[in-house]
C-alpha cells in the first residue's frame, strides 16, 4: 500500500480517507460501547431531564396559603372571606393577628395576609369605599406576583358580587364592556410545552459540548492522542472520525426529547420534521465543533468540563430564553445571547413545534446555526495542532 | 528511631491538606474555575434570571377607528406592560404577525365600540396571545382584563350616577409589601444562585479531583505511604470546605454590593448552614468517586445528581407550583434547604428559631450521605 499519493486517483484518495473516518468512528463507537456507562448515561439523562422539567419547571401556582386577620367579624367580612379563599387560587391558612405576619412569612408559612378592617360591614352598607390591606411577602417574587394579581381579580370579583346582590334589577345589567382573550398554539398555557423545545436544545448542548470535550481531552492526558498521529489517519480524519458517533448519539437524543415530549406532555409537531432534523444536525454540529475545540484548548478534563459548562451549558439555560425571556435582559447581555446559538434552535424549535412554521419564517434561525457551525469548524481545524509539542 | 515511627494522624492531616492546598493554588486554571468562575456565573445569573415581563410587543386592530377606540387603545398600553409595535388592518394580517413572532399579542377592538358604549349595549374586546410562553401570555391577557375591567366597571357607577342611584360600595385592595417592595428578581435569585454554584464547586470537583487521581495512578501511590484513607480522605475535602466559604462570602458581598441583596439575618446562621450544606455536596462529590472509574464519568453521575437537585430545589420556580408528589420528594434535597436557608436568612431575617426545619433536614442529609461517603471510600481504599 506504499503508493504515492499523486499516483491514486482522486476518487480512489476520497475513498481511502472514507475508510479511515469509518475505522475512527468506528473506535470510537467501540468506546462508547465498552464502556455502556457512558451510553446509559447519555440517554438517560435527557429523558429523566424531560420529566423533571416538565413537572417540576411550572410557574402557574394555586392554592397559594393566605392567612387572614378579621377584624371585624360580621357576615360581610364572613362573605368576603369566602370569595377570597374559596377559589382554588388562593387558600386561606387560618387566622392570625397582623402583628404575627413578619413571623409567619420567616417560617415561610404563607405568602401573605389580608387585612380586614373593623367596620368593614358597616362600611359596605353606607356604600362607602372600604380599603383592604394585603401584606405580601415580596421575597419571592413569582409567588408575590401571583398573589398580588390574584388577591385583586378576587376582591374586584367580590365588588361586583356586591354590586349584583345591592342592585337586584335593572342596574345588574352584566359589565357593559368585557374581554375575550383568545391564546393560541398553548390555549391551557402549559408550562411543559414551553419547556419542551427549550429543553431539546439545552441537551444537545450539554451533550455534544461536553462529552465531546471530554473524550478528545481524555486522549490528550492518557497520550493516545500521539498514537493516533502515528498512525496514517489525518488531522481532518481524526475529527471527523471522533465527532461522527457523537453526532448519531445527538441526534438520537433530539428525536427522544420530541418523541417523549409528545407522548407524556403532548407536545404538538405542527410543523416540517425535516425543517426539525435540518436545524437540530447544523446546531448539533457546531456544538460538536465547539467541545472539539474546548478540548484543544485545555488539553485536560477538569478544566475542559469547567470550558464547556462557562461557554455552552449555562448561556443555553439562561441566555437561550428557554427559562427566562431575552428580550427583558440589559442590553449586554442581549447582546451577548445573539452569538449563543440554543438561542436560534430554542426559537427554531418553539417556531416549529408550537406554531407550525416553515422555513420562511425561521431561516434567519437555520443561518445563524449554520454559520457558527462553519466558523467553529474550521477554527478548530485551524487550531488542531498538526505535530506534537 | 523515632524517625520511623508513623506520624500522628494530625500531622497527616495536615499534610495532606497542604499538598492539596498547594497544588489547586499553583493550577491557575483550578483558581479560575474555583473563584473567577463562580463570580462570573453570579453576575450574570443576577442579571438573566429575570421572571418580569413588560414590554410585550402587541399589534392594535382597531376596526372603530374613533376617538374613543383610538383612546382606549393608548391607554392599554401605556403603562408599559405592553408595547405597541404597529397596527393592522384585519384579523389574518394580526394572525400573521403572532406567526411571524412580530408580536405576542393583538388586541382587536371591535366595529361599533365607541356607539355600543355610548348606547348602553354590551361589547366586546378581543385580545389574540401568542401562548408559546404561557408566562408572558398570562401577564399579557391580565393586563389587558385588568383595564377593561376597570373601564366597564367606572362606565356602569356613572351609569347608576347618571339615573340618580347611588351606586354599591367599592372594595380596594392595598398591598404592602414586605422584604422586597418593589418585587424585583436579584434579592431572591442571587440567594438562591449560591446553592447552585456550591454544587459546581464542590461536588463536580471533588469527583472528578479523585477520579483524575484514580485514572493517573497517583491515588495507588499515596496508598502505599502510611497515611491512612480516613485521613487522606478528610485532608483532600478540608481545603475544599474553605474554597467554599470564600465563594459563599464572595457571592454574599457581590449579591449587597452588585444587586441590592439585603443582609438582615445573623451570620451565625448563614455559616452553620453552609456547613451543613457543603456536608453533603463533599460527601455526593465522594460517593461520585467511588462508584465512577474515569473522569467522563463521573462528571456525568455529578451532573445526573446535580440536574434533578437544581430543578426540584425551588430555587428556579417555586415548590408550590409543583405536582404533590414531586413536592415530596423535594424534602431529601438538600439544594432546596438551603436555598430557603440563604433567602430567608438573608432577605427576611429569619434566625435559628424560624429555620429549624431546614437546619434539621441539611444535617440529617449531610450526615448520612457523608458518612455513606466515608464508609464506602474506605473499603475501595483498603
Amino acid at each position: 500500500m506504499r503508493e504515492r499519493g499523486g499516483q491514486i486517483l482522486g476518487s480512489e484518495r476520497l475513498r481511502r480517507s472514507l475508510i479511515r473516518v469509518g475505522a475512527m468512528a468506528g473506535k470510537e463507537t467501540l468506546h462508547i460501547l465498552r464502556d455502556p456507562r457512558t451510553l446509559y448515561l447519555a440517554l438517560v439523562m435527557p429523558v429523566l431531564m424531560l420529566f423533571l422539567f416538565g413537572y417540576g419547571v411550572s410557574f402557574d401556582l394555586d392554592r397559594i396559603p393566605v392567612a387572614i386577620s378579621d377584624l371585624d367579624r360580621t357576615e360581610a367580612s364572613r362573605a368576603l372571606v369566602r370569595t377570597v379563599t374559596g377559589s382554588h387560587e388562593l387558600v386561606s391558612a387560618g387566622e392570625a393577628d397582623a402583628a404575627e405576619a413578619d413571623r409567619l412569612f420567616r417560617r415561610g408559612r404563607v405568602a401573605a395576609m389580608l387585612v380586614i378592617p373593623s367596620q368593614y360591614g358597616e362600611k359596605l352598607a353606607r356604600r362607602e369605599r372600604v380599603s383592604l390591606q394585603l401584606l405580601v411577602d415580596g421575597s419571592d417574587v413569582v409567588v408575590a406576583n401571583q398573589v398580588l394579581s390574584k388577591a385583586d381579580a378576587l376582591v374586584r370579583a367580590e365588588t361586583r358580587r356586591l354590586a349584583s346582590v345591592e342592585l337586584a334589577g335593572p342596574g345588574a345589567a352584566a359589565a357593559p364592556l368585557q374581554v375575550k382573550l383568545w391564546t393560541r398554539y398553548n390555549p391551557a398555557s402549559l408550562s411543559a410545552l414551553f419547556m419542551v423545545p427549550g429543553l431539546a436544545a439545552y441537551i444537545l448542548a450539554i451533550t455534544a459540548v461536553l462529552l465531546t470535550a471530554l473524550t478528545v481531552a481524555g486522549e490528550w492526558e492518557r497520550g493516545s492522542m500521539e498514537q493516533l498521529f502515528a498512525s496514517p489517519v489525518g488531522r481532518l480524519e481524526i475529527m471527523l472520525g471522533k465527532l461522527a458517533p457523537y453526532l448519531a448519539l445527538g441526534m438520537l437524543e433530539l428525536l427522544l426529547v420530541v418523541a417523549f415530549g409528545a407522548a407524556v406532555f403532548d407536545v404538538p409537531v405542527r410543523g416540517s420534521l425535516t425543517l426539525f432534523l435540518v436545524i437540530g444536525f447544523f446546531f448539533l454540529v457546531g456544538m460538536l465543533g465547539q467541545g472539539l475545540l474546548i478540548s484543544i484548548l485545555t488539553k485536560n478534563q477538569l478544566v475542559a468540563t469547567q470550558a464547556g459548562t462557562i461557554s455552552s451549558l449555562l448561556p443555553s439555560l439562561l441566555l437561550s430564553g428557554m427559562v427566562f425571556p431575552v428580550e427583558n435582559m440589559p442590553w449586554p447581555l442581549q447582546l451577548l445571547s445573539r452569538v449563543i446559538p440554543a438561542r436560534y434552535l430554542v426559537h427554531a424549535l418553539r417556531g416549529i413545534l408550537l406554531k407550525g412554521n416553515g422555513l420562511a419564517a425561521l431561516w434567519p434561525d437555520l443561518l445563524a446555526v449554520a454559520v457558527f457551525a462553519v466558523l467553529i469548524v474550521a477554527f478548530s481545524a485551524a487550531r488542531f495542532p498538526r505535530r506534537l509539542a | 528511631m523515632s524517625s520511623l515511627r508513623r506520624p500522628s494522624a494530625r500531622v497527616q492531616l495536615a499534610a495532606v491538606f497542604r499538598k492539596e492546598v498547594r497544588q489547586t493554588v499553583r493550577d491557575r486554571r483550578m483558581m479560575f474555575m474555583l473563584i473567577a468562575a463562580p463570580l462570573l456565573q453570579t453576575v450574570v445569573f443576577g442579571f438573566a434570571a429575570d421572571f418580569t415581563v413588560d414590554r410585550i410587543p402587541t399589534v392594535v386592530l382597531d376596526q372603530d377607528g374613533t376617538d374613543v377606540s383610538r383612546l382606549h387603545a393608548r391607554r392599554l398600553l401605556a403603562d408599559g406592560t405592553l408595547r405597541r409595535v404597529g397596527d393592522v388592518e384585519g384579523p389574518a394580517a394580526a394572525d400573521a404577525e403572532l406567526d411571524a413572532g412580530r408580536a405576542a399579542a393583538a388586541v382587536i377592538l371591535p366595529r361599533r365600540l365607541a356607539a355600543d358604549l355610548a348606547a348602553g349595549r354590551p361589547a366586546e374586546v378581543q385580545v389574540v396571545l401568542d401562548g408559546t410562553d404561557p408566562n408572558r401570555s398570562v401577564v399579557a391577557g391580565a393586563t389587558a382584563a385588568q383595564y377593561f375591567g376597570q373601564v366597564g366597571e367606572r362606565m356602569s357607577r356613572e351609569k347608576l350616577s347618571a339615573a340618580g342611584i347611588a351606586p354599591p360600595a367599592q372594595l380596594v385592595l392595598t398591598p404592602r409589601i414586605s422584604y422586597n417592595p418593589t418585587v424585583v428578581s436579584p434579592p431572591y435569585m442571587v440567594p438562591g444562585i449560591a446553592a447552585l454554584l456550591l454544587l459546581v464547586v464542590t461536588t463536580i470537583v471533588t469527583a472528578m479531583g479523585l477520579a483524575r487521581e484514580r485514572e493517573m495512578g497517583t491515588l495507588e501511590q499515596v496508598m502505599v505511604t502510611p497515611i491512612r484513607p480516613t485521613v487522606l480522605l478528610f485532608g483532600k475535602i478540608a481545603p475544599y470546605v474553605v474554597f467554599g466559604f470564600v465563594d459563599v462570602m464572595l457571592l454574599v458581598v457581590v449579591g449587597t454590593w452588585l444587586f441590592g441583596v439585603p443582609i438582615r439575618g445573623p451570620l451565625p446562621v448563614l455559616v452553620t448552614g453552609t456547613l451543613l450544606y457543603l456536608l453533603t455536596t463533599l460527601g455526593v462529590g465522594l460517593l461520585i468517586s467511588t462508584i465512577s472509574a474515569t473522569q467522563q464519568q463521573s462528571f456525568l453521575a455529578g451532573f445526573l445528581f446535580m440536574m434533578p437537585a437544581v430543578l426540584l430545589s425551588g430555587v428556579m420556580s417555586p415548590i408550590r407550583s409543583m405536582p404533590g408528589w414531586l413536592q415530596a420528594i423535594t424534602w431529601v434535597n438538600p439544594v432546596r434547604h438551603y436555598a430557603e436557608v440563604m433567602r430567608s436568612c438573608l432577605l427576611r431575617g429569619a434566625g435559628f428559631a424560624d429555620l429549624a426545619v431546614p437546619m434539621a433536614a441539611l444535617a440529617i442529609i449531610g450526615g448520612v450521605v457523608f458518612a455513606a461517603a466515608v464508609l464506602r471510600f474506605r473499603t475501595r481504599l483498603g
